[in-house]
């Protein structure tokens, strides 16, 4: 029997794409087009544990962030605070963990969602196995997904 | 009609409230809460007709809001509005009373098919 422990490239796509679709507007879809990370901008993460064990990350810039938040919120840009910030980038990456997560076998939990301007580094117990250089009203998005490595074959 | 909506993230409980009335079901009073045990409080307080909860949230998470509500003997329809949408935690909300499980990200259809038997039953 296989027991996959990492997400498809494909699944993790569909899970992003249609969370943006519902939330974000169909009109302005997310586009597989690799646009450079400039550094600094906004990370959300979240950690799944038990049954299978991972750390899923949404990396915005700046502007990608407020946009996200005024259309999740239907405000005005100028109207976004940082609280509103942390609180629309949480719930984005609560639903893209969250259905990542339903994708895999066994039982496990999701963390509460982290929030912050800048880098959330994964765990040093951590590896990249599945990553997405998305671009949505012409700024980069990236979403990676960090698990344990596979055991060691003797 | 009143509802309670129970989230910890302000923006999922604005677009809760405006998935309500996209989906035809406007001009039910809304009561919100920020996390499950606020949630008890308020349905002391509001008796509501229908709460849709978070699962996943601080202080008291939705499924022990769901179960707490149930052993004290309240019977008020409960619905999870959750990011998590398997098959293991559809049983789990289930076997605890709820009446229905909404997956996030969720389209006005698939909130209108899921109140359709809760508050068409009540209105």
């Amino acid at each position: 029997m296989t027991v996959t422990m990492e997400p498809s490239l494909g699944d993790v796509h569909a899970v992003v794409e249609e969370v943006w679709s519902s939330f974000l507007g169909a009109e302005e879809p997310i586009l597989p087009l690799p646009t450079p990370m400039p550094p600094g901008g906004w990370s959300a993460a979240i950690t799944v544990s038990g049954g299978w064990d991972a750390q899923v990350t949404v990396q915005l810039t700046d502007p990608g962030a407020v946009h996200v938040t005024s259309t999740m919120l239907m405000c005005g840009e100028d109207d976004c605070t940082d609280e509103d910030l942390r609180d629309a980038l949480g719930e984005l990456v609560n639903m893209v963990g969250g259905n990542i997560k339903s994708l895999m076998a066994g039982a496990a939990v999701l963390s509460l969602p982290l929030v912050g301007h800048g880098d959330i580094s994964p765990g040093s117990h951590l590896v990249e196995v599945c990553r997405l250089d998305l671009t949505w009203r012409g700024e980069p998005v990236v979403v990676t997904v960090h698990t344990p490595p596979p055991p060691a074959v003797a | 009609m009143k509802i309670l909506v129970v989230d910890d993230s302000r923006v999922m409980r604005q677009i809760v409230i405006r998935t309500l009335r996209q989906s035809g079901h406007a001009g039910h009073d809304i009561v919100e809460a920020e996390n499950g045990r606020e949630g008890l409080e308020a349905v002391q307080r509001e008796a509501p007709d229908l709460v849709l909860s978070d699962w996943n949230m601080p202080e008291m998470s939705g499924i022990d809001f769901l179960t707490t509500l149930r052993a004290s003997g309240g019977t008020v329809p409960f619905g999870f509005v959750t990011s998590e949408g398997s098959a293991a935690m559809r049983a789990q909300a289930e076997a605890a009373g709820a009446a229905f499980l909404i997956a996030k990200p969720f389209t006005p259809e698939a909130f209108d098919e899921a109140l359709g038997t809760v508050l068409g039953a009540s209105t």
